[in-house]
């Protein structure tokens, strides 16, 4: 009696701290983006050269980088993490969804190359341009223009690329060589990439946005930048005279910073030794935004491994809306009902079902809040539908052990000895059946992805505080109730009716 | 009285396995039509099993003709364009670079007269959909023996293959159901075929354990045979089945009809709708299908064989499967009794005789 009381006094309290706790402490659910609107996308990493799988340790590298990324968007509550072998970013309520997507999917390489000539798309580059790419073959002419008539972005380092700018306008460049490292002792072959860059960081100056590139001191870093700095102030062969520098008002070359094939910036280089904090590129009437997103792209670049895009997602906030407002009207609907339907069948024993999911209801209220707020675990429109299903489940626990009541009362057991006799039975046929739903949740987390995995994960929770609330709230509740002389003797009011039942008799 | 009343008091009592063979010829019909519409019309598979871009948007008004019009150009306009619930337009296209999509993007959201930003976009690119179809088939081989191996230590092997094929029964025809309508797969009604799984093992579980204990209990008093012990079960059980299966479809029921009202709930929706005929087909199995493999097989088993014909030269040999008498089926009211019929081997030594006889009943 004392035991059962402090079980069932003590799932309330459990249930209403846990509420509270909620409350106070500003904790919500992290909606998931189909339901408040965002965007996502899944990456999955290109396999090493040699086939073997990226390491776990490159992934989390990448995760980092990305992260800072996206930090950099100004979004609220970004989400990157780990899927197994994929890497999943989310980003909730982004304005421009469709840039963010893209920012995040760029993983090239950012390499450093000297501008050979830049010409409107279309026209042929100078043949003493392509002379330079490949010296060997100069004699071909035609063969070499044919190879460079088109953008090539999957060109490598060290061989020239035909790239586009960033804007779309029309324009194609012919880039060098990414130059080599000055330091090839410790780096045999190593060209010059992101991997010489500190920081890069947009700012205002002068009533113009200009970006502040940081490089790393030495090699890599800003030895090896200098040095096709000299190249270019100069308009030596490697890099040729193609503009005219602000600063000194001498015809200089050009180094673009190159992506992928597409040129992001190609600022003229009028100075040969810049100290390492001090590169600035400026002019080309930046916008905020445009100096905003080269700084992004020059600080995050370069990623350690290369993210194809499998899965992007756009969801526009108000359809996320209207899902979240369907879904809790739904389940709103679908729990009057079977709370109604509860009441009429089983009456009081109804009564104690509806305690019963409200109990485990306020205690799955809190998990999802927490789990939201400190593990950024969202739930998503599957999880909804996971957590209105359970709903079925929950009732079902309920129905399993007042059935049995039923038949124990029928067989002439009075409802006290029958409320003590059926729940181990009942609560046994239930722990065995909801460790089937156990292992399916458990199954379905760790061998799937997406949102099926987000499904299996509220299913689990759902269906093991379930079990706590049978145990520790419902078979209590009922076998107090059923001591009370106002109950225990009135099987009619338990739902179970009088008809070839003798209230008095004791069973043998 | 009423055949809901005499439910209600669990008074009524079905003859479930004179039933057994007709739901047999039904199922395995059923099945076949599943299996063939699968063979020969698969699955309407959505993007994000098959790659390529869905866009939707709200756009009242719109007609497919209008947004058809309004995609003139673009990659999509060769693509399936329909609308969905009151005001959505739904397009979906085999585009899975950014410049083609995007286009899309920017012409229904022109088509709408909203910002690009209204349009939600999904784009799966071809290999992803494999990955996610495999890990799928993955899980399922695994949930499969890890359940099979529990309920057989739980309960029993032969239980086990049961539950297993009244599990396959239902996936089969869920999906069967899928095929023959061409509703799209979606990864919500994968989803939902998951939960139908959860559903169907858990009646399944709730009888097994139920016969079990009847068994335990009725077993000894060597009256009845396994399959009038699994019939006393299904009866005894059946009530459960009704609620539980009420209280299921009751929440599944409001979100397929609370989604009709709402642009965004279409997920919610195709969730649904597989559910329902999920949970449906689940309660059938577990009563028709789960049920009559293990009695059959029991019924094989040596020991029941033996029961088998012991009862029915005791009731003179009569057909039919006889209900349990009430004084039985109540629980903690039948004992062990012993009958004359009882064979001792012959070797044994006569019982010594007892001072005081126990009485029994």
């Amino acid at each position: 009696m004392r035991r059962q009381l402090t079980f069932a006094i003590g799932a309330m309290i459990v249930a209403l701290a846990g509420v509270v706790y909620t409350i106070t402490s500003g904790n919500e659910p992290l909606l998931g983006l189909d339901l408040q609107g965002g965007a996502s996308v899944v990456l999955e990493p290109e396999p090493n050269e040699d086939g073997s799988e990226i390491s776990g340790e490159v992934l989390d590298q990448a995760v980092d980088i990305i992260r800072n990324r996206v930090d950099g968007l100004g979004v609220r509550e970004p989400e990157i993490s780990r899927q197994g072998s994929t890497i999943l970013v989310q980003i909730p309520g982004v304005e421009d969804q469709q840039r963010a997507i893209d920012l995040v999917g760029q993983t090239a390489e950012l390499r450093f190359r000297p501008l050979l000539q830049e010409t409107v798309a279309g026209t042929p580059f100078a043949s003493e341009h392509i002379a330079l790419c490949a010296p060997e073959s100069a004699d071909d002419e035609e063969a070499m223009a044919a190879l460079y008539s088109a953008p090539t972005p999957d060109a490598d380092a060290d061989e020239c690329m035909v790239a586009v700018d960033r804007a779309g306008l029309g324009v194609q460049y012919l880039l060098g060589p990414a130059p080599l490292l000055v330091d090839q002792q410790s780096n045999p072959g190593a060209r010059l990439t992101g991997e010489t860059l500190e920081t890069a960081s947009a700012r205002l100056q002068l009533a113009e946005w200009v970006v502040n590139i940081s490089f790393k001191s030495g090699s890599p870093g800003i030895d090896d930048f200098n040095a096709l700095a000299a190249e270019c102030s100069n308009g030596t062969q490697v890099c040729p005279p193609t503009g005219t520098s602000p600063a000194t008002g001498a015809f200089v070359g050009r180094v673009a910073v190159e992506i992928d094939g597409v040129v992001e910036s190609a600022p003229t280089v009028g100075i040969s030794n810049f100290d390492r904090g001090q590169v600035v590129i400026s002019g080309g009437a930046m916008t905020e935004r445009d100096a905003k997103d080269l700084a992004l792209v020059l600080r995050f670049g370069s990623l350690p491994v290369e993210l194809t895009p499998q899965e992007s997602r756009i969801v526009s906030s108000t359809l996320g809306e209207d899902a979240l407002d369907a879904g809790i009207v739904a389940g709103i609907i679908g729990l009057a009902l079977v709370s109604v339907y509860l009441l009429v069948y089983y009456r009081f024993l109804g009564v104690v079902a509806i305690a019963s999911l409200a109990v485990s209801g306020a205690m799955l209220w809190t998990m999802i809040s927490w789990l939201g707020e400190s593990q950024g675990l969202a739930l998503t429109l599957a999880g909804v539908t996971g957590l209105i299903v359970s709903i079925g489940v929950s009732v079902d626990s309920n129905v399993v052990y007042f059935e049995h009541l039923k038949e124990d009362v029928r067989a002439g057991r009075t409802v006290r000895s029958a409320v003590e006799r059926a729940f181990p039975i009942a609560f046994s046929t239930i722990v065995k059946a909801d460790v089937a739903s156990l292992i399916a949740a458990v199954v379905l987390y760790f061998l799937t992805v997406g949102q099926v995995r987000g499904f299996a994960l509220f299913l689990g929770l759902a269906t093991v505080l379930d079990l706590v609330a049978t145990y520790f709230f419902m078979g209590p509740v009922i076998r107090l109730m059923a001591r009370r002389d106002s109950m225990g003797s009135h099987p009619k009011r338990f739902g179970i009716p009088l008809v070839g039942v003798q209230t008095t008799q004791v069973s043998a | 009285m009423s055949i809901v009343g005499r439910l209600y008091r669990t008074e009524q009592q079905f003859d479930f396995p004179a039933l057994w063979k007709k739901a047999l010829i039904a199922s395995a019909l059923i099945v076949v039509v599943s299996l063939g519409s699968l063979v020969f019309r698969g699955l309407n598979l959505g993007i994000e099993f098959e790659g390529g871009t869905s866009w939707e948007v709200i756009a009242p008004g719109a007609s497919v003709a209008e947004a058809r019009d309004a995609l003139a150009g673009t990659g999509a306009v060769a693509g399936k364009i329909q609308t969905v619930g009151a005001d959505s337009i739904r397009v979906r296209a085999d585009i899975d670079d950014a410049g083609g999509a995007a286009e899309v993007t920017q012409a229904l959201a022109a088509l709408a007269d909203v910002s690009i930003g209204e349009v939600s976009v999904t784009t799966v690119g071809p290999s992803w959909g494999d990955q996610i179809t495999n890990k799928a088939r993955n899980a399922l081989i695994w949930f499969f023996v890890i359940i099979a191996v529990y309920i057989a230590i739980r309960l029993e092997w032969r239980m086990s293959l049961g539950a297993l094929v009244a599990v396959a029964h239902d996936i089969i025809i869920s999906v069967g159901f899928y095929s023959v309508f061409q509703f799209e797969v979606t990864p919500a009604t994968v989803i939902a075929f998951l939960t139908i799984m959860g559903y169907s093992l858990y009646d399944t579980i709730v009888v097994y354990d139920k016969v079990r204990e009847i068994g335990r209990r009725l077993g000894p008093t060597e009256r009845y045979t396994y399959t009038e012990m699994m019939n006393l079960a299904l009866n005894q059980v059946l009530m459960r089945s009704i609620n539980t299966s009420i209280t299921s479809v009751l929440p599944v029921l409001s979100m397929l009809v609370v989604g009709s009202f709402f642009l965004g709930a279409l997920t919610l929706q195709e969730f649904a709708l597989a559910l329902l005929i999920g949970i449906i087909v689940g309660s059938y199995s577990s009563i028709f299908v789960a049920s009559a493999i293990v009695a059959w097989m029991k019924e094989r088993e040596a020991q029941y064989a033996a029961l088998a014909r012991k009862v029915h030269l005791r009731s003179g040999g009569s057909e039919g499967t006889r209900m349990v008498a009430s004084e039985d089926a109540a629980p903690g009211a039948a004992r062990t009794r012993p009958t004359a019929d009882r064979v001792r081997p012959a070797h044994a030594p006569p019982r010594p005789r007892k001072k005081k006889k126990k009485k029994k009943r």
